[in-house]
């Protein structure tokens, strides 16, 4: 029996082993990315053709997902949406640099690039929705290590958001900055994280106090118990109708009840 | 030699370790199928629930996706390594979309690389020492050392046989541990999956993920790569085992002292991950499928590279420290 | 001369600082059955693993027909089957499987060779059962034809009776007897059992702390060079051997006449005995028995 299979198996695995090494040398590859080298990736500002318009009422939206407006419907978000509050002639431009999946960290980067700059500067009022992928991020396996990990994510979060605020002021004393607080799109789960969810605003509006023009907004006491017309389908992202609820926060906040 | 090997083949063949381990392949396979399918029912329920409409709708939720990515790849604003990505992302969810596939809908070619993921560290490297733990012990243990090493044939041609043979069933153990994990799974499933398209080619720059250099592949090539990969890690594991067959004369012990390894190093990773030294253990090293998805950050400074590298050496010593110690060992059983 | 089927040369070895085998020399030649007799610790079976190379000597040489094991093991062992401490078989194989997997080790083997070796033992009927059910006796047979398959000159046996019953052992001796005088195979039998060296080898080796102790051949180790008679009057004959051939004989508690004589005279004596009018029943040589030379040789008092 064992005769008669033998050259079967022989010539398997021989075959096999060439394609498992062939595979091994092209998954190396793969991971070392061919030639491509970070430092030689094309400059970002030669994909920016149209320059910011200096118009008086000028909105700068920063941030991730939430500032660039996924799950709303197309061409609205937060910054459209205040806009079309307080100004319903649609003068005020709104630009919107938000990267969807951004971390703190990634929008320190982005402030800080020069091409940016102009931007930041012709801002009269800068929108930043921040935090939100830096907190979902987090990898924990149990109490413990979550309170580790969240005081370093948490730690970060901080140096970044106010290294992005004091570079606004260097390049625009006089913009109004408002930051978006986090809401809980999962209140089921584990009531550690929620508490760690308070804890993050609370640090977020410290940084909000230490600058005398800089607002927190805050989502989730608005949010908490409309979850199910607030969120998108994707039950993690506002609807329109949440996106419309945070607008409204902020025009109240900024400019009061006339 | 060629007859050696075949001796060799046909031994470990005969001792019935294939099927115990097709046997232990199956039952791990079905269970976790079941477990996914049975985990995938209860989301696509909770999605119904929550939003209400009665049928889970991800086809508008991915188009709406889509219609986003195209719109934001338009935006001048957005930064040109972010491009990259999210043309991906777009071609990803256009395969779904014209498909008809929902993307979170298990399938068997998911299932078979999901399944060599989870059980690099442990599972593969723990069915590999059940194949190989008594090739050279068992011989000692049952007095056959005296037979074979008592031919007009060299020590290490002996050694050699029992290492060729250990590596053609190697292969094949992988072999048929995909084609069971691809088998099984598409009877629940009842979907292939494999050319579905997958990104991978993460790296990791100064602690980051980067993602410049990720590309599209189909599932199919996917899958190969990441079983190319386990079974680098079973080649690794199956001289390591021979090594110890061969210090410790008894099947049990070698069995012991590689289980004892193999756990007590996944031990040493969690709590001692700060530690520079660990990342040069063996155990360490062995996830190597984390490397394509991008999805893990290990300790830092490890990479492919590191990985390969680094086991590649701990085979290598391994089989020199074997071949030495079986060509002047004294054999008194 | 022809060259001797093994020669072994002033071999040592040692184990842990202690010296199991102590500087033995000793030659084995064609068709010669050799008997390594010796009490258990003796260091037979050291003696024994180092000739078919599973351990090194620590000094010393063996060779093969020819050929140094140290430095050509593989021509050496191709003159050379071995049982080495009972049989070694793979007891999920067949016996035939076991015998084709070794066999596939020696180019020379072919499968009428592997059949010629079974009905040797004579398993024909039993041999494709797997050997785990088979009994010690047919694990024995097995053992052998894998010895023999690649037609060794020389056949190195490491006690292999142990474990069987009598009859087992009974036909186990018959098999190698039969093969020394068919094939001219030369055997080498290491034993603690003194019977089965009397009656399967010409020579033997006796073996004591790791020395050769005595070495020869059997009949002539035994021999005492002593005649007994019985006779219906041993007293007569005491006088009669005394007189006429100056010899001093001593009468034993069975009444036997025993004297020192060479056996040339014996007939002469004989004549003068019955001449004499004694009824002669019987005239034998007096062989001391192997046990007693073995249990003189080896009087150990002290294990060391």
């Amino acid at each position: 029996m064992i005769k008669k299979i033998w050259p079967l198996i022989l010539i398997v695995s021989v075959a096999l082993i060439l394609v498992f090494v062939t595979g091994l040398i092209i998954a190396i590859a793969i991971t070392n990315g061919g030639d491509k080298n970070p430092e030689t990736l094309p400059n970002p500002a030669e994909t920016i053709e149209t320059e910011p318009v200096s118009a008086a009422n000028s909105i700068l939206v920063l941030g991730d997902s939430i500032g660039f407006g996924v799950g709303d419907e197309p061409d609205k978000g937060i910054g459209k949406r205040y806009a079309a509050l307080i100004d319903p002639d649609n003068t005020i431009t709104v630009a919107n640099l938000s990267v969807s999946g951004a971390i703190s960290a990634d929008l320190a980067a982005l402030v800080a690039a020069p091409e940016n700059a102009a931007f930041i500067s012709a801002a009269d009022l800068v929108i930043i929705s921040i935090g939100g992928n830096d907190l979902s991020r987090l990898q924990y396996q149990d109490a413990l290590s979550l309170d580790v990990t969240f005081q370093e994510t948490l730690n970060r979060y901080q140096e970044s958001l106010e290294a992005t605020i004091s570079r606004i002021r260097a390049l625009n004393p006089e913009a109004q900055i408002a930051l978006i607080g986090l809401y809980n799109p999962y209140p089921d789960q584990d009531p550690q994280k929620s508490q760690k969810l308070f804890e993050w605003n609370y640090q977020t509006q410290l940084i909000a106090a230490a600058d005398n023009k800089t607002a927190y907004i805050p989502t989730d006491e608005a949010f908490k118990y409309h979850l199910q017309t607030y969120l998108a389908t994707d039950q993690f992202h506002p609807s329109s109708i949440g996106y419309q609820v945070i607008a409204e926060t902020l025009d109240r906040i900024l400019n009061g009840i006339d | 030699m060629l007859n050696l090997i075949r001796n060799e083949v046909t031994k470990l063949l005969l001792k019935k370790k294939l099927i115990l381990i097709i046997g232990l392949l199956i039952i791990f396979i079905t269970l976790l199928s079941y477990g996914q399918q049975y985990t995938y029912e209860k989301n696509i329920d909770r999605f119904e629930n929550l939003s209400g409409a009665g049928t889970y709708d991800w086809k508008s939720l991915a188009s709406q996706r889509l219609n986003d990515l195209e719109k934001r790849l338009d935006s001048p604003y957005i930064p040109a390594d972010g491009i990259a990505s999210i043309e991906i992302e777009i071609k990803q969810l256009r395969y779904f979309i014209d498909n008809d596939i929902n993307p979170i809908t298990p399938s068997a070619a998911k299932f078979s690389v999901d399944f060599v993921e989870q059980g690099i560290s442990l599972l593969i490297p723990l069915i590999i020492v059940i194949l190989a733990a008594d090739l050279v012990s068992g011989e000692f243990s049952t007095g056959t050392i005296k037979v074979l090493l008592t031919r007009a044939v060299p020590r290490w041609k002996i050694l050699l046989s029992k290492l060729i043979a250990l590596l053609l069933m190697t292969t094949l153990v992988v072999l048929i541990m995909g084609l069971l994990a691809t088998l099984i799974s598409y009877l629940f499933f009842g979907q292939w999956g494999f050319d579905e398209p997958v990104a991978t080619g993460f790296r990791l720059i100064d602690g980051q993920l980067n993602a410049d250099a990720v590309i599209l592949v189909s599932r199919f090539e996917y899958t190969i790569l990441i079983y190319s990969l386990t079974w680098y890690v079973a080649i690794v594991i199956a001289a390591l085992t021979l090594l110890i067959s061969i210090i410790v004369d008894n099947t049990v012990s070698a069995i012991g002292v590689l289980m004892a390894a193999l756990i007590g190093g996944q031990f040493l990773q969690f709590f001692l991950s700060d530690w520079p030294i660990v990342k040069f253990f063996f155990v360490t090293n062995l996830d190597l499928t984390r490397y394509l998805t991008g999805s893990y950050q290990p300790i830092p400074g490890m990479s492919l590279n590191f990985s390969i590298i680094t086991l590649g050496i701990w085979g290598l010593l391994a089989l020199l420290l074997g071949f030495q110690i079986f060509s002047r060992k004294d054999v008194l059983v | 001369m022809e060259t001797p089927v093994l020669k072994v040369t002033n071999l040592s070895k040692t184990i842990k600082k202690k010296e199991i085998i102590k500087d033995i020399s000793f030659q084995l030649n064609k068709g010669e059955v050799l008997g390594f007799l010796g009490p258990n610790g003796a260091g037979k079976s050291t003696t024994l693993r180092m000739l078919v190379g599973l351990s090194r000597p620590s000094a010393g040489t063996i060779s093969i027909c020819g050929h140094g094991i140290g430095d050509d093991f593989v021509q050496a062992m191709s003159h050379v089957g071995c049982i080495i401490e009972g049989p070694d078989l793979y007891e999920y194989l067949s016996g035939y499987k076991n015998l084709e997997l070794l066999g596939a080790m020696s180019p020379q083997v072919t499968r009428a060779a592997i059949d010629e070796a079974i009905a040797l033992v004579g398993m024909e009927k039993r041999i494709h059962d797997k050997v785990s059910i088979y009994s010690m006796g047919m694990k024995q047979r097995i053992g052998l034809a894998q010895a023999l398959i690649h037609q060794p000159d020389l056949l190195i046996l490491d006690e292999p009776t142990n474990g069987l019953d009598p009859q087992g052992i009974h036909e186990f001796r018959e098999i190698v007897k039969s093969l020394a005088k068919d094939t001219g195979i030369s055997v080498l039998i290491s034993s603690h059992l003194i019977s089965e060296v009397q009656l399967m080898c010409d020579r033997v080796c006796i073996i004591n702390q790791g020395i050769i102790v005595r070495d020869g051949a059997v009949t002539e180790m035994l021999s005492t060079g002593e005649i007994v008679w019985v006779l219906n009057n041993p007293y007569h004959g005491q006088k009669i051997l005394s007189e006429q051939f100056q010899l001093d004989a001593r009468i034993t508690a069975q009444n036997e006449l025993i004297a020192a004589t060479d056996l040339e005279i014996l007939p002469i004596i004989n004549a003068a005995l019955i001449s004499s009018g004694l009824e002669l029943k019987t005239v034998t040589t007096k062989n001391t028995t192997l046990e007693e030379l073995f249990l003189s040789l080896t009087n150990q008092k002290t294990i060391q």
